[in-house]
């Protein structure tokens, strides 16, 4: 196996304010892209040749990825006009396959050891695993190892094991696509017509990212792995503990207290007396201010916190500016996404581009939407729209 | 102007050479030719693009070759003018980019002698110099044949018999790439870069002689030892990744470029660039470039002015270079993206010799301009293929930024304000890119109009200048970049129906000023389209059509400003149908006067 397509096509309108600018497989987790890991994960196991299948926000995908020269890899874009399902996704690069490949979603973690494992099964296979929720995913019904049918998002789960989405494919798949539908589909109707599918349980790290919470999963998921790594300029009386990365051109000012996971990005300013608590994600290009304790939470790129913030299990987008005394704590509440209600541990989720006014408090659980002005002194809860203005 | 390149080494030269004149297009391509020796030496060479010559060529043996595209200069573009030059007996071939000043005198004597020259260039008499000095000694001959030759020159010399390469320049660019077993010689890098990263910059007046495994450079017939550089761009840095033009693509990269150069800062001011002598004692400044550069260059007189108070002077190269002005001992800076610029190059020298201090800014690493200059600060762009230049510029702003804040007077709030505002940008400008289909949909209106003006005022009045100029150079619409306050003046008499006007307004002192030029633009029938920050609803009412930018600090707006109308004439030249990356008559950087 030395083909991968993956299908980095798709929005995830769940996640917004986060995809609103970007694709899912481009939302950025530790200072990198989850479609970094993936590619770094297949390249591992010497699959060099990548079909990547884009559609929105594709310019994200070019801008980063570009020809995969820099990740060790070759690849060949393929346009999605439109996003009408995985097996259309897949369908569109026909022309661009060897006989045997691998089809992966760009927004999902996986290891490159369950890769290294899962090519040595021969097609057509999938990738399953057992989850607690298997109902937010596809259900998968196994017989002696072989796929006896796949049933999406089911009221009830008949088993607790469910589809990654990851695949391997010989051409013959394309016999079995019609336009529009998605890969489960194919591959009921390929079980159907007597065509066998091994699936593979995996027992190693699979997560995928449906809702905005789902970063903080991943992101402590990655952060277990990142070797700790000193760049910039670490002033006396800065105490790091655990493992720490820390970016070229980074200043961590006195008597910050660090405690790994934590990766810094370049070019950041970190401190005086700033706290960074397990596990925090923070890109490049940050200020955060005195006084400051930031835990468990994903911080982009571009983004100024001004002192004496408190910030726990969030999500904050790139170009950010939150100045002092910002609040947002993190407790179990329950957040409606879709219609869909979530009861979750999750603090507050901004968008890229919000300014944020001194001693705003953020409720728990709280998305604002990107480019958002909150103006000093202001409670903000619940579900903020793009360009929203608190005043 | 033209782009050299040649192989020597195990491999069949004629698909390396095709490949690296592909890369070298952007230098000029209104011809192309090469010359690969085996047994002897064969030429094709026509007027035509390198894709078409691929196409059109047998297979070729040998493993050592030459390739030329061409920019035509002296006699137009034509299968007899195109390089590969020979000599009478067409066993020695050249390739040349530059000029030769004294060709005529050269050919005059050359035809009395009896040589037979069959095209209008310039270049033809090498070959037949070299001819007329060679006996068995190549590198020897072109020695000897270069001293009679006035002008500048990147040559390449390919001779039957001969298993090596000659190369020699003269204010033209020239590297030798260095392989494993294997050499390549070229007009720049990225040619290359596909095949080796390890490079030799040839100086003026070297003479490189090189074969499979060696390579020697003499000068003033001895030998002498160039350094070996390590190039650090990837080869995708000079591919599309995506994209349908190098243009778009190089516009996307904007945010990239921004944060390079912010990531940048700290190392920048620790390198070996002592720029202490402009603080203080700096009475006035002077700005050189062309083109595009000289629209970086007015944005900076304005940012230079503003926060550090020396009165700035730009001037345009090529003018600078063709009247007598009384000159002080200044501090100068020029801008030029390639550093290969011949006006520019021109007035360095002149700066030099009056005794200025020369600074200058440049995105090639090792090119001409770094060496006459007193120091040198590189723009962190990467390479820039696509012939209009679009992330050079910001790169070019964002380093006279950094001139500006690291040694401003600025008093410390209004400097941490600054800097705050500056590590937003990257994300400011991906918000214009975000923006690109509302952008586009104008751009379909614009692209059925033959006429546009481009009005701005204050640090804006030189965005206006560059967004004209983007617009003409890829679209081939006549636009014209105009200070709004000037339009009175004359352009008045054009405006109509036929005639839209796109204004760039700023939220800071000459907001006021803007708003009635745009109503006294309305009044004359033209259609209007603003360019303005986010939230200004008083502009919504009077404008035609909005181009919203998000709200950044005055002195930064023309970086969103420019990146909005980079996008407005790349989608209008689109919309055209327009060949975006290599527009019609024009080349990358200009290396004749």
């Amino acid at each position: 196996m030395k083909q991968a397509v993956i299908l980095a096509a798709g929005e995830g309108n769940r996640l917004r304010p986060f995809t609103v600018t970007k694709p899912n497989a481009m939302l950025s987790i530790a200072d990198k892209p989850v479609l970094q890991y993936v590619i770094e994960a297949l390249a591992q196991n010497g699959i060099r040749n990548i079909v990547l299948v884009v559609g929105y926000r594709k310019e994200q995908i070019f801008d980063y990825i570009g020809s995969g020269e820099q990740f060790g890899v070759d690849v060949v874009y393929i346009t999605q006009k439109k996003q009408l399902g995985t097996a259309h996704a897949l369908v569109q690069a026909k022309g661009a396959t060897e006989n045997e490949f691998l089809v992966l979603p760009g927004d999902n973690l996986i290891e490159a050891d369950t890769i290294a494992r899962f090519v040595a099964m021969k097609p057509e296979a999938m990738l399953v695993k057992r989850v607690d929720n298997p109902v937010r995913y596809g259900v998968v019904t196994l017989e002696e190892g072989v796929v006896k049918g796949i049933v999406e998002k089911p009221k009830e789960a008949e088993s607790n094991i469910v589809n990654t989405g990851i695949y391997a494919f010989t051409t013959e798949i394309f016999g079995f696509i019609d336009e529009g539908l998605d890969i489960p589909d194919v591959i009921n109707s390929m079980i159907a017509q007597d065509c066998s599918i091994n699936a593979w349980e995996i027992d190693g790290t699979w997560l995928d990212v449906v809702y905005p919470w789902d970063i903080l999963g991943l992101n402590d998921a990655i952060l277990r792995r990142i070797p700790a790594k000193a760049g910039g300029t670490i002033e006396t009386g800065v105490t790091l503990k655990g493992l720490v990365s820390v970016g070229k051109d980074t200043v961590i000012r006195s008597n910050s207290y660090i405690i790994g996971p934590v990766i810094i990005g370049d070019n950041c300013d970190i401190g005086p007396n700033t706290c960074l608590l397990p596990a925090t994600s923070i890109g490049d290009n940050v200020v955060i201010s005195p006084f400051t304790e930031i835990k468990n939470s994903v911080i982009s790129s571009d983004i100024s916190i001004g002192p004496s913030c408190i910030i726990q299990d969030s999500v904050i987008d790139k170009g950010c500016v939150i100045e002092g005394h910002f609040t947002a704590y993190s407790s179990q509440t329950e957040v409606k996404i879709n219609g869909e209600h979530h009861l979750v541990n999750v603090g507050a989720m901004l968008g890229g581009g919000c300014k944020i006014g001194s001693s705003v408090v953020a409720q728990p659980g709280v998305i604002v939407g990107n480019y958002s002005q909150v103006q000093a002194l202001k409670l903000i809860s619940g579900r903020l729209p793009d360009k929203s203005l608190v005043f | 102007m033209c782009g050299i390149v040649g192989y020597i080494g195990d491999k069949p030269a004629q698909p390396i050479v095709l490949n690296c004149l592909s890369k070298l297009e952007y230098r000029g391509y209104d011809s192309c030719g090469i010359a690969v020796s085996s047994s002897g030496i064969e030429v094709y060479k026509d007027a035509v693009r390198v894709a078409a010559l691929r196409k059109a060529l047998p297979q070729l043996d040998g493993t050592v070759g030459i390739g030329h595209t061409r920019w035509a200069t002296h006699g137009a573009p034509s299968q007899v003018n195109a390089h590969p030059h020979c000599d009478c007996s067409s066993k020695i071939t050249v390739v040349h980019n530059g000029i030769i000043s004294n060709f005529q005198l050269l050919r005059r004597q050359l035809t009395a002698e009896g040589h037979n020259l069959i095209s209008e260039t310039d270049t033809e008499v090498i070959p037949h110099l070299i001819e007329k000095y060679y006996d068995g000694n190549l590198e020897e001959a072109v020695e000897t044949a270069l001293r009679d030759v006035e002008g500048s020159y990147a040559i390449i010399v390919l001779a039957a018999g001969e298993p090596k390469l000659v190369a020699a320049r003269k204010d033209s660019p020239l590297i030798i790439g260095i392989g494993d077993r294997e050499n390549f010689i070229a007009s720049d890098v990225p040619a290359i870069l596909d095949y080796t990263n390890r490079v030799i910059y040839l100086e003026d007046g070297d003479i490189g002689v090189v074969t499979t495994d060696k390579i020697k450079i003499r000068r003033d017939g001895k030998e002498v030892s160039r350094q070996e550089d390590k190039v650090l761009w990837s080869v995708e840095d000079a591919q599309k990744g995506g994209y349908e033009h190098f243009m778009l693509k190089e516009i996307h990269e904007q945010p990239k470029v921004i944060r390079d150069t912010l990531i940048g800062w700290v190392s920048v001011a620790e390198s070996a660039v002592d720029l202490a002598a402009m603080r203080g004692g700096v009475e006035s400044m002077l700005i050189l470039a062309c083109g595009t550069s000289y629209h970086a260059a007015l944005i900076g007189k304005n940012i230079i002015e503003e926060l550090l108070s020396i009165p700035v002077r730009v001037e345009i190269a090529s003018e600078f270079n063709y009247y007598s002005q009384t000159l002080a001992r200044t501090v100068a800076i020029v801008i030029t993206q390639s550093g290969e610029t011949a006006d520019t190059l021109k007035a360095m020298k002149k700066l030099k010799a009056v005794g200025c201090l020369v600074l200058a800014v440049i995105n090639v690493v090792g090119s001409s301009a770094s060496r006459i200059a007193d120091h040198t600060l590189y723009t962190r762009a990467g390479p820039e293929i696509s012939v209009a230049a679009t992330k050079s510029f910001i790169a070019q702003l964002m380093v006279l930024y950094w001139l500006v804040i690291s040694y401003s007077e600025v008093d410390a709030r209004r400097l941490a304000d600054l800097i705050t505002e500056l590590r937003q940008l990257p994300e400011k400008v991906q918000q214009v890119l975000d923006n690109e289909d509302k952008i586009k949909e104008y751009a379909s209106y614009l692209s059925k109009y033959e006429n546009v003006f481009f009005i701005g005022r204050g640090i804006n009045f030189p965005v206006a200048l560059e967004g004209a100029l983007k617009l003409k150079e890829i679209s081939y619409i006549h636009a014209e970049g105009y200070a709004a306050g000037e339009l009175k003046h004359g352009p008045f008499a054009l405006l109509g129906e036929g005639t839209p006007i796109i204004a760039v307004v700023a939220r800071d002192s000459t907001y006021e000023a803007m708003l009635s030029s745009i109503k006294e633009v309305k009044a004359r029938g033209s259609t209007v389209i603003v360019l303005a920050e986010e939230g200004d609803e008083a502009i919504g009412e009077l404008a035609d059509l909005v181009i919203t930018v998000p709200k950044v600090e005055a002195i930064f707006s023309p970086v969103v400003n420019t990146v909005a109308l980079q996008l407005l004439a790349y989608y209008t030249a689109e919309e055209r149908g327009c060949s975006i990356d290599f527009p019609r008559n024009l080349a990358k950087s200009v290396t004749v006067e």
